[in-house]
Formats: structure tokens, sequence, C-alpha cells
């Protein structure tokens, strides 16, 4: 009898392809997507560079013979900007750090006198800052090193010790420094300055779970609120709805609202308590997390009709958005931070809504940017809420014209 | 399109549809009189829901047409849906919502005044007799009486006709006489009523005309006599008696009176349209021959002998 009814739930298995493929595809997906999050995938995959802005003031030789030596390091990319620009991109979350090398740095070095070079960063991404430290100082010094070093001590032999015979100088010459070895010791060279989330530095990890974990939770909500409208056509009250007098897009449009309504409720609820249990500055942001919100609430209740849309059953439906809410999660920034992610992640991540709402939170409470400056980030929001809605709607009136 | 006769409300026109290759609806034409309830009466597979699929304007025909009071429900489908309400097969209602709650939704979806719509679901409940459990979810209801809510909520806009597809499927035979008397009480009120169903029984007391429906057509259409009287369907006359049946067979068969001995059930049997009048006319022969009568039963002749008949099956699976 056990084999009876095994083969009968195997037969009903067998006859849902979408199951099958979702059954077995997700584990792959999800294996290779953190496999390449946390490494990279096989031994023999080469490290992606680190960005670097370099902002030249002092415009010598050896300025531009350090950034030639950056840029031909494979572990950093070199991105020449004026200081503005490289502010802004920093702020915006679009570079990790710059190398500023102010006007007058290699006289500086020549005559002893002091003029670090600064590094600005977005304190968010101080992992991918530590990452790039070690290349930057070992490059830096090597080449300071070999040209100012030598330059440095002869000056001042000549200045202190004046009548030291040629040969004792020579050999004090040539006697190898040892450059500042623990990294301390050699950040310790650079003026280190955040850009941004100076002003709220306490709320880094804060903003990246509350953001990171409300949509991924939002997510899995509205995919649950996106099924009952399956419910309805197993349940039959769906034909019901159906032989009603109104056209049958009210239904979806229905499902949409009442969906995009729980979403807004449930990240207002989210935000509120943080800032009341943990102190997240919302007052001040009022305006502009409220629109981000509604714009981010928009997005997710699109994808939750959207599954409804393609699939067939809620069994169907549940495996699906598992799938999807757990792709969009790991690259999108809710499970994983972005920053600590390979670049090609990086880029894979703006296919996923948890990337713009994650990216729009950290505008709003990071980076201090303004309503205007976060509406780009909200129009992306905006743009997939509309265009996944009406890709729905085409589905499901499709599917219910098939019917009749 | 021709204006309907005004004694009738809707009238389906040879029409057709297909899934794949299944002709679940083949060339059907039916007319429904004002205020009639009319049967659709078929063996599951039949056609029948399809049918009720295609005139609620669930389902579209490939072919033929549809006219109910005078309108098309292609050229005016949210018209038609106000003119009709539709009880599915499926108790279509939400578990966690209370009876009211529910009648209150499906009836504020046919845009009945709040007002008057407090006024329907009270009429509504109190016709299906579940007033007093109006605020209890209905997940707490037995099947018989969902199946009463089920009909109410297709009520609350006052439709002129009322479509049930199979109303009374998986419900006791109590629950069923109260959803009968609820039928019969609408009809009253004028209602015209269209019935699918697979039972006879329920055909034969509730149906003034039937359509008996098999593989996407109706067979034979008509009211429950005219039916049976079309296809010769006569009452069985069983009678075991304590002589030699040949004899009594031959003797019967002498005086005009068709009948036959069967084996297998020891007895004689005699078709007959009237049971009485046959009786009356056999009995006093026997008598005078002194054979004496061990046992009589009768078997009246149904739809089931009817749909026999026609088809060479049974309404239902046995």
């Amino acid at each position: 009898m056990i084999f009876h009814l095994f083969r009968k739930d195997l037969l009903l298995f067998l006859k849902d392809k979408k199951s099958i493929v979702l059954t077995f595809l997700l584990p792959i997906i999800l294996i290779s997507l953190f496999a390449y999050a946390f490494g990279g995938l096989g031994a023999k995959s080469s490290v992606s560079p680190l960005d670097l802005i370099v902002v030249d003031q002092d415009r010598t030789p050896l300025a531009k013979e350090l950034i030639r030596a950056l840029d031909s390091n494979a572990n950093v990319q070199v991105i020449p900007m004026h200081l503005p620009a490289a502010r802004a991109s920093i702020l915006r979350g679009k570079n990790t750090a710059a190398l500023i090398l102010p006007k007058g740095w290699s006289q500086a070095l020549e005559t002893g006198d002091t003029l670090p070079p600064e590094i600005i960063y977005d304190q968010a991404r101080k992992a991918e800052v530590s990452m790039l430290m070690p290349t930057l100082t070992g490059i830096y010094f090597s080449t300071i090193s070999r040209i100012t070093i030598p330059k440095s001590i002869t000056l001042f032999l000549d200045k202190n010790y004046p009548n030291l015979p040629a040969d004792i100088k020579n050999s004090i010459i040539q006697t190898p420094i040892i450059p500042p070895s623990s990294p301390q010791e050699k950040s310790n060279q650079f003026k280190m300055t955040s850009v941004v989330g100076v002003a709220h530095s306490s709320h880094l990890g804060l903003i990246q779970a509350i953001a990171g974990t409300a949509i991924m939770m939002l997510l899995f909500s509205v995919a649950a609120l996106g099924t009952s409208l399956l419910e309805e056509e197993e349940k039959g009250t769906m034909n019901r709805l159906l032989m009603a007098p109104f056209s049958s897009t009210l239904i979806l449009y229905s499902k949409m609202l009442f969906t995009f309504f729980i979403a807004v409720i449930q990240l207002i609820i989210m935000f509120v308590f943080a800032w009341l249990a943990v102190g997240l500055d919302v007052p001040s942001h009022l305006v502009s997390t409220f629109l981000m919100i509604v714009v981010t609430a928009l997005a997710i209740s699109s994808f939750g009709i959207f599954l409804a849309a393609v699939s067939s059953t809620r069994q169907q439906a549940q495996s699906l958005s598992t799938l999807i809410i757990l792709i969009m999660s790991a690259v999108g920034g809710s499970m994983i931070p972005l920053f600590i992610m390979p670049p090609i992640m990086k880029k894979i991540a703006i296919c996923s809504v948890n990337y713009w709402g994650i990216q729009g939170f950290y505008d709003i409470f990071w980076r201090n940017l303004s309503l205007w400056d976060i509406l780009p980030r909200m129009s992306v929001l905006l743009i997939i809420g509309i265009s996944m809605t009406t890709l729905s709607i085409f589905l499901f009136t499709r599917r219910m014209s098939r019917r009749r | 399109m021709n204006p309907l006769p005004p004694s009738i409300i809707l009238q389906a026109q040879t029409l057709h549809k297909s899934f794949d290759s299944i002709h679940a609806v083949n060339g059907v034409s039916l007319s429904i009189k004002r205020g009639e309830i009319y049967g659709l009466l078929g063996p599951n597979g039949a056609g029948k829901s399809t049918m009720l699929h295609l005139i609620s304007t669930l389902l579209q025909p490939d072919k033929g047409k549809i006219i109910i009071e005078n309108l098309s429900p292609t050229k005016a489908p949210a018209a038609i849906k106000m003119l009709m309400g539709v009880v599915p097969q499926e108790i279509a209602l939400y578990e966690d919502l209370s009876a009211r709650e529910n009648l209150a939704f499906w009836g504020g979806l046919y845009r009945v005044q709040p007002d008057l719509l407090r006024q329907q679901i009270d009429k509504t409940l109190e016709l299906v007799g579940l007033k007093e459990r109006q605020n209890d979810p209905l997940r707490t209801y037995s099947g018989g009486m969902k199946r009463r809510i089920n009909i109410a909520a297709a009520l609350l806009h006052n439709p002129k006709i009322l479509l049930m597809d199979e109303p009374t499927v998986g419900v006791d035979p109590q629950s069923r006489n109260h959803v009968f008397e609820v039928i019969e009480q609408l009809q009253r009120q004028g209602m015209t009523i269209l019935y699918t169903t697979h039972y006879m029984e329920e055909a034969e007391r509730l149906c003034e005309r039937i359509g008996i429906m098999d593989n996407g057509r109706i067979i034979a259409e008509g009211t429950v006599e005219e039916l049976k009287s079309q296809f010769a369907i006569e009452n069985i006359l069983s009678l075991q008696l304590n002589a030699k049946q040949e004899y009594v067979v031959s003797l019967l068969n002498d005086l005009g009176i068709g009948c036959k001995y069967i084996t297998e059930k020891k007895s004689l049997q005699i078709p007959t349209r009237d049971i009485r009048h046959t009786l009356c006319q056999i009995l006093p022969i026997l008598s005078k021959q002194e054979i004496a009568i061990s046992r009589i039963d009768t078997q009246t002749a149904d739809l089931e002998h009817v749909f026999l008949q026609l088809t060479g099956k049974r309404l239902r699976d046995q």
C-alpha cells in the first residue's frame, strides 16, 4: 500500500514539469551564488580589481609614476578624477575610495615636510577599503622610497654633516631603508577621511539590517499574498468573481492594491520600530523615507502579483517565489552586504529589487542625500513596479481569455 | 437579433464548445420559459456545467449564440450578469468570513445599495433558514448549511434567472430537502431557474421541463410525463405465484396482457402504464383460477429508465 501511495505522489510530481525544474534547479543556483559571493567559483578564478579614484593635484613626475604603478597592479583599477567628482561619486556610493595627492606632495616628500596623501572613503564600505589598503600602501611606499628616500638622506647629510667623507655618505645612502611594515603604521602615513555617514556612524549596521531584512521579509509576505489569487482559482471563488458584473482585470488590480497596502503598512511598521527601538533617525527624513517605502512597496507588490500571474498552481508559485526571493536577497544585499561581494556580483545586484531598495535607504539614512538625489533610485523602483504590474496584467488577461 | 417571444426569457441557439479535442457542448439549443424551473439532467461529463458556464458568460461559445432578455452576452455582458444569479457547484465562499460577511461581499459586487443589501441579506438568510448562525464563521457550518449560503449569495441582487449547478452535491437528505424547499419558494416568487443535476429524483421533483444531456447534446426534452410517454416507458408489475408459471403466462397472454417469466427472479413480470388498472384486470382472473399470489412488487418507471433507454447506460455510475 505504501508503494502504491508513493507511486501516486511520484506520478503527480513528474507531471508538474515546472516543479521538477524548481526542485532541482534551486539548490544548484543557490550553491553557485553563495560560492561565487564568498570567493569565486573554482580555484582558477582571478580576483577582480578594486576601483580606486585618484585625484592628482600634485601633477609631478613622482605623482604620475605612482599612478602608473597603481594602475599596472592587477588588484587595483585606477579611475582619474577631479576632487568634486570624486567626492560626489563616493557620496553616491558609486566608488569606494579616492586617493588625493595634494599639491606640493612630492616636494614635501623631498624636503621631509609633512603633507600626507589623503584617502576619502565611504565608511559603509570599510571592508573594501581594508582590502584595498595593503596593495595601495605597498605600491605607495615602494614608489616613494625608491625615489625620495635617497634624496632625503643626501639632503639631510649635506645639511647636518657637510664634512662627512664621501665613501661613508654613500654607504649610508645605499643602506636599505625599511619602510613601515605594519598595516597600522602604513595607514598612518595617509590621512583617512570618511566622507559618508560621518554623522550617523552608529547606524551603519542598523541600516543594513533594517533595510535588508525588511525587504526580504516583505518579499516573502507579498509572495504569500500574491498566491491568494491562485487560491481563489482552486477554491472556485475565482469563477464566481468572474461571473460578477465587472472586468476580470479588476480582480488583479484589487489584489495588487491590497498587496501594496499591506506592503506599505509592513514597511512603515518596520521603520517606526527601528526609530523607536533602535533610534534610526526617521523623523529627519520623513518625506524621503515615506516615498522610498511607497516605491519599494510598489515594486515588491508587483513581484507578488507577477508570481501569481505566471504560476498555474499554488505549489508552483510557492516554489518559484522561494527561488526568486532567495536569489534576489542573496545578490541584492539582503543576506550578504554588497560591499563584500566581487564586482561581477555587484553588477548582477542591480537586477534585484532588494538592491534598489537597500541602496535607497542607504542614500537616505547613511549618505544623507537630498530627496532630489534619491529620485533616480526611486524612479527605478517605480519603473520596476509599473512594468511588472503591466506584464502581470497582460499575462493574467491572456490566461483568463484562454480559459474562456 | 430577432426578439424573443415574451414568454421566453433565455434562448440558446446551436451552442458549441470544445476543449482541445473534446466537444463538451455539441450543438445544443434550448429555450427557457419565464418563471419555470428547467432541468438539465445527465451523467457527469455530459456537458451540463459547460452549458451553465456558457450561459453565465464564464465561457464563450465557439459557435452559436445565447439571448437572455433580448440581450446578447457578447454585446452586453455586464447587463446580462446583473440579470443572473449563479450558484456554482463548488462552495465558492470564504470559509473564514461569517455568512453575513460573505453575503455582504458577494452582494456588494452587484452594486446593491448598502441599505437594500442589508435587507436582502436578512431576507435571504431567513429564506435559507440560517439567520441565527449568520455571524458564525463559515468553516463552522455543516456541508448542507454552506450549500444554502452558496445559494443565498446568488440571490442578493434579485436576479431574474438563477443558474444552479448541481447545488445538492454531497448534501445529506435533510439539507437537500431544505434546498428543494428554498428552490420551490423562489419559483413561487416568479424566479426562472436553470437547474443542472445528475439526480433524476431532483429533476422529477423540481423541474417542469427537463433536457436530458449526454455527450454534449440534448438527446430528449420535455416534461417528465412527456418524456416517459415519448419513449414508451412502462412500469413493471411483478408477481410471485403458487402455480405453474407457464400456464399463467399463456393464460394472461391469451387475454391480451403481455407478460413474461423471469427465472432468476422467480417472478412474473407485467409491463404496464397503469399498475392499478392492470391489477384490477388480473386479480379476478387469477382468483377464478384459484391461483394464489405470494408476493406483489411494483417498479415505477422514471427518468433513469428514459435515460437507460436513450443511451444504454445509467445516469450515475453504479
